[in-house]
């Protein structure tokens, strides 16, 4: 390999055949004479431009595009030199790093001898360790390339914003499930709002067993077994319900304020109670009419409930996971949009309740396709106030364009699965933790179950690694029609 | 078919190469590539402007093209390297095919030149011819005599070969130079007459001039295929013309070609035989294709000439580094680089 030039972080690389490098490889460029080098990554590979390629094509196919047939007598054996030459790569590489004195500075201002300079494969062993990608409470992502583990430090999610994003059937569950069992592992608190039941069975082993995680997995389904008692509930917690996930106008919210305080006054915070005051109250008629059709859409709900004995106490359950960690699996499966904004209303509002009264120290959120439950201003408030007190939130998704780009800017690790489509990889290379090239040119060629980690994880040197298996029970696949058809 | 010449092209090559130094210089990109000579002897020429009218005849016949060419791939600092490839295309059953010989590469010094030059001569042809007594050719004519000496036993090749066919040869069929010695061509003519074949050279160039006017810009108004005729044209001793002169336009376009068929032909079997090139091969700007892959396939490209240096580098532990250009040297932008031709 011959070094061939520089523009601004971006090193090309003369590569010969049999210097075989693909994308996301690591390179070290070494410059003896001054004592350093470069760590780069490579970001595309390319026909190198050699003079006269063009010429030696179309000479081949001069016969009406049909392959002219001959014999070449080539007694010195050039043509072998020809393709040699002809099957030279150029990588184009990013620059990631400067190796100086055993450690590494993000420096790429020196220009390493273009002569003199040796040019390596950097095994993704030695990277890790140069980088020092480990840590005291490891997770195992999964293989890289040349067989070596990825092992992530849990405490580089701890206090960041996440996200992992890929288009469909790539492995963001897979892994999204695999960062739960271990932050749960490390006794952690972890909530999930799962929109398609995917996480219901993590507390199973994948021919049904219960695994060590079974006590730690706490299932809660609305209208099942998650129901609600007004009296759990303050003021401020149901007129975010009412005002964001049910869109009551301003003066009804005004009204219904007074009708709560005077039914916690009287005592009576019931639904039936509730539904009568809201009759009785001395009202304009469309106001009460306003508060009469949401009032019917929490009955209808069935998430809540004047029986004291079927009411759950979100509270207990994180205290039973402060211990000793675990899981709280909000299920949103075949709930309707607007329950979903209540169910999530009220545990977002709840989590912050428990965690400003320091009742928890902090939790992990992991919130798939929160576009479709997470009413505006929370995306700002999740990354920004909700993170101070103690919710670090894993976004989920296959649309990247849903989250705000705000939150990209403020990702600090995001794990990215294949996207063909140049729109997604626009989205998704506005991070800030993220240079765009990157993440077009790799994102784009990743297998299913690839990934691509980038941020503070993997000390800002993005890494391909192939997700490994875990041993839970599949849960939410997809009903398909030909397979019942056929088994029956 | 006699291949002591390219075996004698390959051991010459490999002896010179390993008796090369150990540095040699790049040629600063500079490419070279000669294909075929230029006629610049002419007295009295006169072109008949009505046009011998021609109809494609479609009769089957075997259409076969010779043409050579050859480069410089570097300097030493005792001579040049150069490399010589030559091709042979025919079109038969309307497909292509051909035979391609080389590169084979050259380490030409003042020294070596005589021997290497002689050799060939006398291996293929047991003689010397009469241009040899005059001493070997310049270092800088070696390209083109090793080429043509390749070039001419291509055309003896195809002319022993073939029956009955059409021989396409590139340039013209002017004899008596130090390239072309009158003998050599009379042999190769009278081969393909033997067989029932006919000659036709087709130049690229011409310098051939009437009235001030090179003959191919001398076009009658009238739609293609047709042939037009030469006539008083005489060379300086001692060249000579072995062919009839005309100027060929053979297709829609506006260009024209020397075209020299070869005289001892009848003009009835010259005509009949451009009518069964037009009835037998594809034209292009009235050029024949058949020889427009010949040139094709025999002329270098760069990414050919950068493997030539990495072979002699690898293989004959040349190291080629960049003489420096004077041109640019000197004369900063306004230095147009060197030129060899």
């Amino acid at each position: 390999m011959k070094l061939y030039r520089k523009e601004g972080n971006i090193l090309q690389i003369l590569s010969f055949p049999g210097e075989t490098a693909e994308k996301g490889d690591y390179l070290l460029v070494e410059d003896a004479d001054a004592g350093r080098a470069l760590i780069v990554q490579v970001i595309d590979v390319q026909f190198a431009s050699i003079p006269g390629v063009l010429e030696e094509l179309l000479r081949s196919l001069p016969d009406g595009g049909e392959l002219i047939k001959g014999e070449d007598v080539d007694p010195l054996e050039i043509a072998p030199h020809i393709s040699y030459i002809q099957d030279a790569s150029l990588l184009i590489c990013k620059i990631r790093a400067t190796a100086e004195n055993d450690g590494l500075n993000p420096s790429s201002s020196w220009l390493p001898s273009r002569s003199q300079s040796t040019i390596k494969k950097l095994p993704l062993p030695t990277l890790l360790k140069l980088a020092k990608i480990d840590g005291k409470l490891p997770i195992v992502i999964g293989g890289t390339k040349d067989s070596s583990l990825l092992t992530i430090d849990a405490t580089s999610l701890d206090g960041r914003l996440n996200i992992i994003t890929g288009k469909k059937e790539t492995g963001k569950s897979h892994l999204s499930k695999l960062l739960m069992v271990n932050l749960v592992g490390y006794k952690a608190t972890v909530v999930v709002f799962d929109l398609n039941g995917e996480y219901l069975s993590l507390g199973l082993t994948s021919d049904g067993k219960r695994n060590a995680n079974f006590d730690k997995i706490h299932v809660l389904t609305p209208s099942q077994n998650f129901k609600l008692a007004l009296k759990q509930l303050n003021l401020h917690v149901m007129l975010g319900i009412l005002i964001h996930a049910l869109h009551l106008p301003g003066t009804s919210a005004r009204e219904f304020r007074r009708i709560w305080q005077a039914l916690k006054e009287r005592d009576s915070l019931t639904l039936h109670e509730l539904g009568e005051t809201i009759r009785n109250w001395n009202c304009n008629q469309h106001v009460r009419d306003a508060l009469f059709s949401r009032y019917h859409s929490l009955v209808n709900s069935g998430v809540f409930t004047d029986n004291i004995a079927e009411a759950t106490s979100l509270e207990e359950y994180l205290l039973k996971t402060r211990e000793h960690g675990g899981a709280i699996i909000m299920n949103l499966r075949n709930t309707s949009s607007i329950d979903r904004q209540i169910v999530v209303e009220y545990i977002l509002g709840k989590l912050v309740e428990s965690l400003s009264s320091s009742q928890l120290k902090a939790i992990f959120l992991f919130a798939e396709e929160a576009h479709l439950y997470l009413r505006e201003t929370y995306w700002d408030d999740i990354v920004t106030r909700m993170r101070h007190y103690g919710i670090f939130t894993t976004f989920i998704t296959n649309q990247p364009d849903t989250i705000r780009e705000n939150i990209y800017r403020q990702a600090d690790n995001i794990f990215l699965f294949n996207f063909t489509n140049e729109h997604d990889l626009d989205v998704v290379s506005r991070a800030a933790r993220v240079d765009a090239e990157t993440v077009r040119s790799i994102a784009r060629d990743l297998p299913p179950h690839h990934c691509l980690a980038l941020g503070r994880v993997v000390r800002d040197f993005p890494i391909v690694v192939k997700v490994k298996a875990i041993d839970v029970k599949t849960m939410g696949e997809t009903r398909l029609f030909f397979t019942s058809a056929t088994n029956q | 078919m006699d291949t002591t010449l390219p075996r004698q092209f390959i051991e010459l090559s490999l002896h010179s190469l390993k008796n090369a130094p150990v540095q040699a210089f790049q040629l600063n990109q500079q490419i070279v590539q000669q294909f075929g000579s230029m006629d610049v002897h002419e007295q009295a020429l006169r072109l008949r402007l009505e046009p011998l009218l021609l109809r494609p005849l479609r009769e089957e016949k075997i259409v076969v093209a010779v043409d050579t060419s050859t480069i410089k791939i570097g300097e030493t600092s005792t001579g040049i390297v150069i490399a010589v490839r030559g091709a042979n295309v025919w079109k038969q059953n309307r497909r292509y095919r051909y035979m391609r010989f080389g590169p084979f590469i050259f380490h030409i010094t003042e020294e070596n030149k005589k021997q290497v030059y002689e050799t060939l001569e006398r291996t293929y042809f047991s003689s010397l011819h009469e241009h040899s007594h005059q001493g070997a050719p310049s270092l800088l004519q070696m390209p083109t005599r090793i080429a043509s000496i390749l070039e001419r036993w291509l055309q003896t090749m195809a002319a022993k070969t073939m029956n009955n066919g059409l021989i396409l040869f590139d340039g013209s069929l002017t004899a008596g130079t130090a390239e072309t010695p009158t003998h050599r061509m009379k042999e190769i003519l009278e081969t393909a007459r033997k067989r029932d074949s006919v000659v036709l050279a087709f130049s690229k160039m011409t310098n051939l001039r009437v009235n001030g006017h090179r003959i191919t810009d001398l076009l009658p108004e009238h739609k293609p295929p047709y042939l037009l005729e030469t006539e008083g044209l005489k060379l300086k001793p001692p060249m000579v013309l072995l062919g009839d002169v005309y100027v060929a336009r053979l297709s829609k376009g506006n260009l024209a070609f020397r075209l020299d068929i070869d005289k001892e032909v009848s003009p009835e079997t010259r005509i009949e035989a451009v009518e069964k090139l037009l009835g037998n091969d594809l034209f292009a700007e009235s050029y024949p294709e058949t020889l427009r892959l010949a040139h094709i396939l025999c002329t270098f490209t760069a990414n050919e000439v950068l493997a030539m240096q990495h072979f002699v580098t690898r293989r004959f532990g040349l190291q080629i580094i960049n003489r420096p250009d004077m041109h640019r040297l000197l004369f900063g932008l306004f230095g147009k680089g060197e030129s060899y031709s």
